[in-house]
Formats: C-alpha cells, sequence, structure tokens
C-alpha cells in the first residue's frame, strides 16, 4: 500500500469512528485530501474513500461538498453509466437530484439524471413526444407530496363520496404510471403522500371519514394494494414521520424554493430514494455478520459463563440485548443470511444458542457459525466463501470499535456501522443505513436460512454415498419448469439482479423490462424450481433467449449457486432444446461475458457440448450447438413435475 | 475580520467550494460568482446549520436584495445567536 493511500484510508478510520465536534474539523482536512488526491491522478482511490464516508446522518452541507467531489471524480473515472433515471416532480429537485446521484454513486452504480421542468408530471407522461421519453429512460421516479393530490374531500362529504373521491384519485395515478409504462418500458418509482402536520380536525382527523389526514392515508393504502410489479412505492410519509412531521415540513423552504421538506431531511430522502434503486439493481445487501460477547448479549461468555451474561428480562440493557436480538431474528425472517463471527471457543459460543432460555437467536437462525481466536477479516473472507456471497453484500456489527476499524481497513467493501456503546442504540443504527432495502418479498425470501440449512443436511448425505452419480440419484430431485409468470416474476427479477457467480451474462433487467419480454413472442422465458427429499429449493433458474431467425440466443442464463453441480444446466439444455424442436429452430446460441466474479460459468456452454465461434480478447465468448432430435437430451437424476406449476403458487 | 466573519467567510469557502474568497462587508451577491437563486438556499442552510440560527421567510428571500451586503448579512446573523 502506497503512503498516500494508508494516509487517506487512516483518515477516513478516523472520520467514520469520530463522533461531535472533531467530526466537522475531520470533514474538512478529508475533503481537502479528496480533491487534492483526484487533482494528483488517485481517482480510484478517492472513489473508494469517497463510497465510504458518504452517510445517510451528513448534514446537508457535507452532502453537497462531497457532492461536487462526486462530479470532479466522474470527469476522471469515466464510469460507464447503468442507470438512466427520469425525475418528474412538481417540486424543486435539484437538490434531491444530486443527493440521490451521490448515494448511488457510494452504492456503486453510475447514473445519469434527468430533471423535468418543474411542476410538469401529467404533460411530460401524457405528451408521447415529450423529453421524457426522449431521455429513454431505465427508471421513471415520480416525486410527490401531499399537495400533489388532486382531490381533497369537503367536511360534509359523506363517507360514499369520499370512497369515491379516493378511487378517482388512485385511478389517476395508475392511468399515469400505465402510459409511462407503455411507452418507455421502464420500472416506476413513486412517492407516497406525507400527511401534513397541522391537522383541520386536530384529533378527530383520523376518525372523521372527511379528515384530510385519513384522506391520505386511504389513498396510500389503497395505491400500496393496487401498484403493478412494475410500480415501486416509495414511502415518503414514513420519512415524514420518522423526522417528525412538524421538523420534516418547513414551510419556509416550501414557500421560499418549494424545498418538499426541511433540508436537513433531503439528505436521508434522498438516501432512502437511492437505497430502493440500488436494491432493483442488485447493489442491496444480504447478509449481516454478528459479533457475539456485548453485541448479542451482555458481558463475555468465555468468562462471566452461561449464567454470568446479562440477557433478557431483569435490567434495561440486557432487554436491550434482547431486543436487538428479536430484530435481527426479525431481519432473519424475511432473508437476510445471518452469519456468527466471534472470537471464542466455538463450543462455548455455541452452547449460548443452545441452552440460554432467553436467546431469541437459535442455531438454526445462523446460516454459517464460525467461532475461533482467528482475526475477524480472515474469518469473514471465510464466511463470504462458504456462503458463496460477495463481501460487498455483507454488514459486519460488533460492539468493539478495535474490531470494527480493522475489518474496515482490511475489508472495505464490507459495511461496519459505528454501534452505540448503549445496546439499545443498536436497532437505530443499523436501520438507518437502509442495507437490507426489500423492493419486494418472495416466499423464497422467507425460507432462505432453510435453503442453507437443508443444504448441510444434503452435504452430509453426500459424505455417505459412495458416487456422485448415487449421490444425486439418492437426492430424487424434482424439477418444475415454466415461463415467466404473475407468480414467479418477483422472484425472477431479484434472481435476475442478484446473482452474479453463475450468470452467463449479467445482464439486469426491471420487472418492467421483464414483463416487456413476457408480452413478445420472440422471447423465451423459463424458470426452473428445485425440490428433492431434504426440502424445496424454490425458484432456482431464470433463462431468457430470443427467437433469431433459425436460431435461439440466449440472452441470460443464471441459476442460484445453492444448487450447483446437480445437473440442473444439462437439464434446463434439455428444456431448450424442446423449445427449439418446437418452434423448428437449427441452433442455440449462447455467449459468456466475463466479469470480475463469474469466471466459474466460463466453460459453461463448452461442457454442454457448445462450440466455440468467436473469441473476444477480454474472454468474451461466443457458441453455437446444433439442435437435433429428442436423442439429444441430456441424462440428469432430476425428473420434470408432471404440473407446471410455478414455484411461487406451490409454496403458498 | 471579528470572529463571526471568519466563520462566515469558511462557509462561504465550502459552499462556494473557492478557497480563494474574501468577504467584505460591502460585498453583495453580485460580487460572489454563482451566488444565484440556487447557491442562496445552499448558503442560507449552510449558516443555519453552522451558527445554529433561523431566518424568517422574508429573510432568506431578501438576502441578495437592494441595500443588502455581507456586512447586513453579518449583523442579522449576529441578532439571532
Amino acid at each position: 500500500m502506497s503512503r498516500s493511500k494508508a494516509d487517506l484510508n487512516a483518515l477516513v478510520e478516523r472520520h467514520l469512528s469520530n463522533h461531535g465536534k472533531s467530526r466537522s474539523a475531520s470533514f474538512a482536512e478529508l475533503t481537502g485530501r479528496l480533491k487534492r488526491a483526484i487533482d494528483n491522478g488517485a481517482a480510484e482511490m478517492s472513489a473508494l474513500a469517497l463510497q465510504r464516508i458518504v452517510d445517510p446522518a451528513m448534514e446537508y452541507t457535507s452532502a453537497i461538498s462531497l457532492y461536487r467531489i462526486r462530479r470532479k471524480l466522474a470527469d476522471k473515472l469515466r464510469r460507464p453509466v447503468k442507470l438512466r433515471i427520469a425525475i418528474l416532480s412538481s417540486f424543486t429537485t435539484d437538490q434531491l437530484k444530486q443527493l440521490i446521484d451521490l448515494f448511488l454513486f457510494a452504492a456503486g452504480l453510475e447514473a445519469e439524471l434527468y430533471v423535468a421542468d418543474y411542476g410538469l408530471i401529467r404533460q411530460e407522461i401524457l405528451d408521447p413526444a415529450s423529453e421524457l421519453y426522449n431521455f429513454k429512460p431505465s427508471l421513471i421516479y415520480i416525486a410527490t407530496t401531499w399537495r400533489d393530490l388532486a382531490r381533497r374531500p369537503g367536511l360534509s362529504d359523506v363517507a360514499d363520496s369520499v370512497q369515491e373521491l379516493v378511487e378517482a384519485e388512485c385511478k389517476d395515478w395508475l392511468g399515469l404510471w400505465d402510459t409511462a409504462y407503455q411507452r418507455s418500458r421502464s420500472q416506476i418509482v413513486q412517492n407516497n403522500f406525507d400527511s401534513p402536520p397541522w391537522r383541520q380536525l386536530a384529533n378527530h382527523e383520523m376518525r372523521h371519514c372527511a379528515g384530510f389526514g385519513r384522506f391520505v392515508a386511504r389513498v396510500n393504502g389503497r395505491l400500496a394494494d393496487s401498484a403493478p410489479p412494475f410500480v415501486t412505492i416509495h414511502d415518503v410519509d414514513h420519512l415524514s414521520a420518522s423526522a417528525g412531521r412538524w421538523a420534516w415540513a418547513d414551510e419556509r423552504f416550501y414557500h421560499h424554493a418549494k424545498l418538499p421538506c426541511a433540508p436537513a431531511y433531503l439528505v436521508d430522502y434522498a438516501h432512502s430514494v437511492a437505497s430502493i434503486l440500488a436494491a432493483q439493481s442488485g447493489a442491496g445487501r444480504k447478509c449481516l455478520v454478528l459479533d457475539l460477547d456485548n453485541t448479542l448479549w451482555g458481558g463475555i461468555v468465555g468468562d462471566d459463563g452461561l449464567g454470568g451474561i446479562r440477557l433478557g428480562q431483569g435490567d434495561a440493557e440486557s432487554e436491550g440485548f434482547s431486543a436487538f436480538q428479536r430484530y435481527v431474528k426479525g431481519l432473519r425472517m424475511r432473508g437476510v443470511i445471518l452469519a456468527v463471527c466471534s472470537k471464542n471457543e466455538e463450543r462455548t459460543a455455541r452452547e449460548v444458542f443452545e441452552k440460554h432460555p432467553e436467546m431469541e437467536l437459535r442455531l438454526e437462525d445462523i446460516s454459517c457459525f464460525v467461532a475461533n481466536w482467528d482475526d475477524k477479516a480472515s474469518n469473514i473472507r471465510t464466511i463470504a466463501q462458504r456462503l458463496e456471497i460477495g463481501l460487498n453484500s455483507m454488514v459486519f456489527v460488533d460492539d468493539n470499535p478495535a474490531e470494527r476499524a480493522f475489518v474496515r481497513q482490511l475489508l472495505p467493501e464490507v459495511a461496519v456501522p459505528e454501534l452505540p456503546a448503549d445496546p439499545t442504540g443498536y436497532i437505530q443504527e443499523v436501520e438507518r443505513h437502509r442495507y437490507f432495502q426489500v423492493v419486494s418479498l418472495s416466499t423464497e425470501d422467507l425460507r432462505r436460512t432453510d435453503f442453507y440449512k437443508a443444504n448441510e443436511a444434503r452435504e452430509e448425505a453426500q459424505s455417505s454415498v459412495k458416487s456422485i452419480d448415487d449421490f444425486l440419484a439418492s437426492l430424487e430431485m424434482i424439477a418444475r419448469v415454466g415461463p415467466i409468470d404473475a407468480a414467479s416474476i418477483e422472484r425472477s427479477v431479484q434472481l435476475i439482479n442478484r446473482s452474479n457467480q453463475f450468470n452467463l451474462t449479467t445482464k439486469r433487467y426491471s420487472s418492467g423490462e421483464v414483463l416487456a419480454m413476457l408480452q413478445d413472442p420472440a422471447w423465451i422465458t423459463r424458470t426452473v424450481s428445485l425440490a428433492d427429499r431434504f426440502g424445496d429449493n424454490g425458484l432456482i433458474c431464470v433463462f431468457l433467449g430470443k427467437i433469431q431467425r433459425d436460431a435461439l440466443s440466449i440472452d441470460s442464463w443464471l441459476m442460484s449457486c445453492r444448487v450447483l453441480k446437480r445437473g440442473v444446466e444439462q437439464f434446463l439444455l434439455g428444456q431448450i432444446l424442446a423449445v427449439a424442436r418446437e418452434h423448428g429452430l437449427k441452433r442455440i446460441l449462447g455467449e459468456y461475458v466475463p466479469t470480475a466474479k463469474n469466471a466459474l460459468v466460463k466453460e459453461h456452454y463448452g461442457k454442454l457440448g457448445f462450440a466455440k465461434i468467436w473469441t473476444g480478447d477480454d474472454g468474451h465468448t461466443k457458441w453455437e450447438l446444433a439442435a437435433g432430435g429428442e436423442e439429444q437430451t441430456p441424462k440428469t437424476h432430476i425428473r420434470l413435475a408432471a404440473e407446471k406449476t410455478s414455484a411461487a403458487e406451490s409454496n403458498a | 475580520m471579528g470572529e463571526l466573519a471568519k466563520d462566515l467567510q469558511a462557509v462561504f469557502r465550502e459552499v462556494f467550494d473557492d478557497e480563494s474568497i474574501e468577504l467584505r462587508d460591502s460585498m453583495t451577491a453580485m460580487d460572489v460568482a454563482g451566488w444565484d437563486s440556487l447557491m442562496n438556499i445552499n448558503l442560507i442552510i449552510a449558516v443555519e446549520e453552522r451558527f445554529g440560527v433561523k431566518f424568517a421567510a422574508a429573510e432568506i428571500s431578501g438576502l441578495r436584495g437592494k441595500g443588502q451586503n455581507v456586512g447586513t448579512f453579518l449583523r442579522l446573523i449576529a441578532s439571532k445567536m
């Protein structure tokens, strides 16, 4: 590591672990250093440092300073643009746009943003020749406030007419979404409506059918219920409530400059929007790595013993640890993978999970348990390898500042929040970073940790049989195959945007784009769900192909790594060949586009009998297979399920 | 230059990203490159953050108006601290 890089890293670390007054001094020093480093040609190094110091709790002025550094960097780095985002709004979005860009950059996403003229939401969507469509967005963000509601109930309105107003209001927005989607085929993110802090009916506001606060809540509920898969609702009302409605609605800045909220909250607002866009683009995090002593319970189990650690009812701090465990368990229930990384004797550490009556988390909640005396950076690397996930999808929580600093310096890709000294503050600190943003929830999410557990059972079975063939036969695998449909689209899009390793082309598509493929007869889509005698793996494979003259050209082929080496590739090839026969196609065309993570499938098509027909200088290859008769179907140990049911249906 | 003026100068330098800014009482919005309506908002926000003060809507709008300069701005901030 060069000296300047080490210096910059040290400055970043000092800033991140700094609290209170000295933070602004370290910030000024840091921004000065970053600017000089960029001028001196150290763009990549500065980009990494910048990504690490961007934080949703920054002051507005600091955030804008960092945005300027981000722009300065963009000119040097010239990274390819991944997202084209159009923002439509009836308020001033200049600041919000800059801050969204900053947070997307921090998440590793290069975006080009277009902001429509103020107040033209409807015109831009309804006019087919508008700048919006010329811009060709990959995503449209409709940024609204309660002021955009076109209807307001009158106090003399009866319940039925208020209900009609709710329906009419929602119908308007649904119509706008539909038009925007039909014309742009892009995913839409729409704010819900924040309730104003003042209430015409005071305490009665939420009870009277014509109370405006109640009207806003009902419109929000109706929009959430009726939004199609290509629309994501951004919960601005929650941001307003979290900030405190009076603090959020600083009327001075609305009346002076049409800002949507107090400037102090624009930073968190932008972070919230960016976290959704990042999650949709597959840049969200998946795994929470937990320290044990003084993180999940009070005290040190190796010294204090099983009976000596503080957890559960009794005192405030013990209850705080329990509350944090319940919060973490809630994350696990919705699909966040949990791992343990602790300096402890493994037996002692496991015993707490097995025997302590107040433990909320149990061994079965933990997908990877590492307790030893090695350094934590090495152990986190091990966890990443065992779970087959990237370091940049991990979050590490530890009460010990030295461990945090150590992991941050050795593994800058891992997110390490600054836990406060008081365990009752842990939840807020983890939550405020929006590491595990959710844009949809599939049945697979709810069962993810079970999948990893079933994998362990399979591995044990593997060691007890003689040959791999016997093993695969003993699994009694059954596959369900079908085109992407309403029940499987959420999970398919998730997999398209998350898979990195078993992914031949790593093309990312939004729900909107996939829906467009489903309507186009030239596109062939397939999903594979796999069950075996140890459990159901759910939907694990997505295939997207396009018919081009006499060939089926494979656009995307991706698979979850938890079903590697089970014959799913050969099985799906059989299905693809059947499609080719059905359509009278002569050739199957495949392509491998190398990335930093997909070396695993470099020879994928070769192994399946394709011939290499083109090699680029960067390892990019193209492949071809002649489509023959039924005898060409590869032999596997996977049986096709009798009826075609999608994963989501059969899991319901 | 007093303490307050020095602190305000630091704010100007950060907001306008220009380390060469030297504030004088007689300077107006015309004398600072880039002090447009958008930057005016950033400046107000920064001053509120740094000095813990709060401006009225009319004061925000009037900051770049006739008869206003750095000197009047300094006195306005001082009156709120």
